[in-house]
């Protein structure tokens, strides 16, 4: 091609060439380099020292995008998912999405779009992220919630720093059947911190937490209690609503399902300082476990301790009202080391994704949702009870959407024979949980309000045809 | 050019008063008798909306938003290149968004093979041992990498005496605070005056005290740290660990790695690098690599194969835990693995060689009208100060927005007074590059009053932002009538 420089040592084609999103015209290229007064691009990387150079990356060529497309559905195709009845969840729901929120967080001003730093130029962002706070906070039942978390486990890794920062207090209560993953991610929040946790235990019977043990747990050092509603074991707990009658000094740190809080009472009534919760369930598909959303709602008296980004209501030189990022001098960009966390990028558009479908599903919708999750996890509790060796009334509690199963053999076993009739489920309670003893063979199926009464029937059947 | 966004009286979403009419499939049964005594939600107050009016109203928010596809992102540090939409249209197909997290290897082959093959890239991209898909955002990977330093300092033994972490003053807000969460001390050593970190001041913060120092190269500056080799050895002969802050990747791609330079730990920016969309500040993805010898502090599950099938790998003993509950943000992940193969080795170096040249011709345009404090060879951004001026970063951003473009990152890096920070990126073409660099300098000319009254043409206008703070309106009952 006319008036092209030579770009890189491989003589063939420009280097520009396969750059292949944009039109890139070598004169265009020439007419820069010109410009800038340089002969060859390598002139732009005379500063990184010829000892530690790359040469070349090696991995394949580029290829087109209808190959890369294709590609990506012949290996996605080794994945088994349309066809399968699904009974899996424990912590991430296939629930109903309704359409209007994939078409509107596919709206590529939204998609597309980064933190709003120039708030003039991205209200449409800042006024969501505003909704999102006031729906949350009012789901919840508390004062405010931050602009976001990754996800429920890491919102409750920032719980924790957060108790600890609000009273320097140096134990946390955790209950002994929080899931394994989350534990997990909760001692890597408090690395750095010198903390202590210990387990309170449940009651054999109903499955409720123990009052008493907790309340012999509680001391002058205990800075936060973790309660979690529904519990572990999918339990609807009333006992949580009477920890701030033993509480003490304490902070309530509450983990909670969304869902359920369309018919459950919400965590700010029964004196919960911090709210954390996965918010997945809330229109945004499973994707193998992430991209999640992390609710993080608290107290007003808490605000400056509290992590994340935070979205404010103001007005502009007008007076029209006006939305924008507040309350930073607690952010990394500007306290650095003194920060109250590290979060930078956060779930915006998931926080989006949620905010659509609060808005979509409404507040009958929403109760709706709880209530016909509520009754199908009965049904499929009594239909599995029927089966020889199967018994789902190990605890007398309600089950919101996960339902502790008894088998009569690894439930491993049970979930490859059900794989095999097209079923995806049960989760063995062994992949779930490390402090919980004596549960033996048991696993988890769950239901949400896409669970019809066929589906538990083709259940039903197939546990008991694999006996 | 002209330019004027949609600007509508947008109601809260709590002001309509239209209905819900949303409906569920609903089998029946009785839940208010299930539900334990007390614990019955009597008032749930949700806004209630008819789907039409809630559509209307995300749409119109939509339009009072700019995004990369409606012009270019030259914000600084945070690599607002284009996504491609080939990678939206993977991660649409149901065969990977409805996948459940807990589902059984076998059920999840397809899956576990992007992410193995993702580690696969990202290895040979950096030039380090092994991978992590874990952490969710770069700072969340920083904060793993300060994890996995911890647990090597207390492996060894050392993790009673190593307590500090140096950062220089360049580095992002996130290096200090992810440093601090770990439990460390923060040492900041300062620039010189070509922007690269002072060796001296370094030598004198290195002691046995260092834990690890945490760098960004090319650092925020836009600056490649030459002496990058020489303090690799400062610090690796003080004992300690050697931090790559993977915001500034997109430069260096098939010309250098964090690896060859002789790095221990790094952390990738997906959402930068590989062009996965930024969705207004997230989801992001912030993977993390390692050498050989710290591979076993790795969390876990990582991916495995072993030659006929792709398995979770728990095995490592040492593994620091984990830092989320599952794979990772494999929404994001599988963009990424999109955004690599569709470019492939050719292209991902094209990319970064089309970045640092845009990112040089602003520099020559624009340092006639702005200062250059560090002046000399770019590579993926440059930052300019509006001091010779006479006017503000703040005030020039605000002139570029009611433009139709982008402002640059302003006040950042600290050590620059009023900084404008521009990244380019390698998806914009010259004529908007320099349509770009136009405005800044009618900006520069435009006059005190005029740069005071803008914007005039976005659905606001110059924002209180001191009256946010003060009356604290964080939701939308909190609003006093």
């Amino acid at each position: 091609m006319k008036g092209r420089k030579t770009i890189t040592d491989k003589p063939k084609i420009s280097t520009y060439d396969v750059t292949p999103e944009v039109d890139i015209l070598p004169d265009e290229n020439s007419a820069m380099m010109d410009f800038i007064g340089i002969k060859s691009d390598n002139e732009l990387f005379s500063d990184i020292p010829s000892a530690i150079r790359k040469r070349g990356i090696s991995i394949n060529k580029g290829m087109s995008e209808y190959e890369v497309v294709k590609l990506a559905e012949e290996i996605g195709s080794a994945n088994s998912i349309d066809n399968y009845t699904n009974f899996m969840g424990c912590g991430i729901y296939d629930r109903i999405i309704p359409s209007a929120v994939d078409s509107i967080i596919g709206r590529t001003e939204f998609l597309t779009s980064y933190t709003p730093y120039q708030a003039e130029f991205s209200q449409g962002m800042l006024q969501s992220l505003f909704e999102y706070q006031s729906l949350i906070s009012d789901l919840m039942g508390m004062d405010m919630t931050n602009s976001s978390i990754y996800d429920g486990a890491t919102a409750l890794g920032e719980a924790v720093r957060m108790a600890h920062r609000i009273n320097e207090k140096t134990e946390i209560l955790i209950p002994e059947n929080i899931y394994r993953s989350k534990m997990d991610v909760i001692h890597s929040y408090s690395a750095g911190l010198n903390l202590k946790f210990v387990t309170y235990s449940f009651e054999k019977g109903t499955g409720y937490l123990d009052l008493n043990d907790l309340s012999s747990k509680i001391s002058a050092n205990t800075s936060a209690i973790i309660c979690e509603n529904p519990n572990s074991f999918g339990i609807i707990d009333p006992n949580v609503t009477k920890i701030q009658e033993i509480k003490g000094d304490a902070l309530l740190i509450s983990y909670v399902d969304p869902i359920s809080l369309g018919t459950v009472v919400p965590p700010g009534s029964y004196g919960a300082d911090i709210s954390v919760a996965e918010g997945q369930q809330l229109g945004i598909h499973r994707q193998f476990g992430g991209p999640l959303l992390g609710l993080f709602s608290f107290r007003k008296e808490y605000l400056r301790k509290s992590p994340g980004r935070i979205i404010g209501m103001t007005s502009d030189t007008k007076g029209k009202r006006a939305f924008v990022m507040t309350i930073q001098t607690r952010e990394q960009h500007i306290r650095r080391e003194k920060a109250t966390s590290n979060i930078c990028t956060n779930q915006a558009l998931m926080a989006l994704a949620s905010a659509v479908y609060l808005s979509v599903v409404g507040p009958d919708g929403l109760r709706k949702i709880a209530k016909v999750t509520i009754s199908q996890a009965k049904k499929l509790r009594d239909a599995v009870s029927g089966i020889r060796g199967y018994d789902a009334r190990i605890l007398s509690g309600t089950s919101f959407s996960d339902v502790l199963v008894k088998m009569p053999k690894n439930p491993a076993d049970v979930q490859k024979a059900l794989y095999s009739r097209g079923i995806l489920g049960p989760v063995p309670s062994s992949a779930l949980f490390s402090e919980v003893k004596g549960l033996g063979n048991t696993a988890f199926f769950s239901v949400t309000e896409k669970t019809t009464d066929a589906m538990i029937k083709h259940l039903v059947d197939s546990l008991g045809a694999i006996q | 050019m002209s330019y004027h966004q949609a600007t509508y009286d947008e109601r809260l979403l709590n002001e309509f008063r239209s209905g819900s009419t949303f409906k569920i499939p609903g089998e029946t049964g009785d839940a208010d008798a299930l539900i334990p005594e007390g614990m019955n939600r009597k008032e749930l107050p949700l806004p209630s909306l008819a789907e039409y009016d809630a559509v209307k109203h995300f749409t119109r928010l939509s339009q009072m938003n700019y995004s990369v596809d409606l012009g270019i992102y030259p914000l600084g540090s945070c690599t607002m290149k284009y996504n491609p939409k080939y990678a939206d249209k993977i991660a649409s197909m149901e065969h990977f968004s409805e996948m459940h997290p807990l589902q059984p290897e076998y059920s999840a082959q397809g899956s576990l093979r992007i992410m193995y093959e993702l580690q696969e890239y990202l290895k040979k991209i950096s030039d380090m041992d092994a991978v992590t898909l874990q952490p969710l955002a770069g700072a969340h990977g920083e904060f793993t990498g300060i994890l996995i330093v911890r647990k090597y300092l207390e492996d060894t033994g050392q993790l009673g005496t190593r307590r500090e972490i140096i950062v220089p003053d360049s580095a992002h807000g996130t290096n200090p605070a992810s440093a601090a969460m770990g439990g460390f001390e923060v040492v900041e050593v300062p620039s010189d005056s070509g922007g690269m970190i002072d060796i001296g001041a370094l030598k004198a913060a290195l002691s046995e005290k260092t834990a690890a120092l945490m760098i960004t190269n090319p650092s925020t500056l836009g600056l490649f740290e030459k002496n990058v080799v020489e303090i690799a050895k400062l610090v690796h002969d003080a004992g300690a660990l050697l931090y790559y802050d993977g915001a500034n990747f997109n430069a260096i791609l098939g010309i250098t790695s964090p690896g060859i330079m002789g790095f221990d730990i790094v952390h990738f920016n997906l959402h930068k690098t590989f062009a996965t969309p930024h969705g207004g500040g997230g989801p992001g993805a912030g993977p993390v690599a390692v050498k050989k010898r710290l591979e076993k502090y790795l969390p876990v599950p990582r991916i495995g194969f072993d030659g006929n099938k792709y398995f979770e790998d728990y095995s490592s003993e040492k593994s620091i835990g984990r830092i989320s509950p599952y794979f990772g943000a494999f929404g994001v992940l599988l963009r990424a693995w999109a955004y690599i193969t569709y470019h492939g080795s050719d292209g991902l170096e094209a990319n970064s060689r089309k970045a640092v040249l845009n990112t040089n011709y602003v520099s020559r345009k624009l340092s006639k009208y702005l200062s250059d404090p560090y002046g000399g060879v770019k590579k993926h951004e440059v930052v300019l100060s509006s001091s010779n001026t006479g006017e503000r970063a703040l005030d020039i951003a605000k002139y570029l927005i009611d433009n139709g473009v982008h402002a640059p990152t302003i006040y950042f890096p600290l050590i620059v007074k009023e900084a404008l920070m521009i990244e380019p990126t390698e998806t914009v073409n010259k004529d908007d590059l320099d349509a770009f660099c136009n405005t800044i300098i009618e900006a520069t000319k435009a006059g005190h009053e005029d740069l005071q009254q803008r914007p005039l043409n976005l659905s606001v206008g110059r924002i209180d932002e001191i009256k946010a703070a003060r009356d604290q309106i964080l939701t939308w009952s909190l609003q006093k009538n």
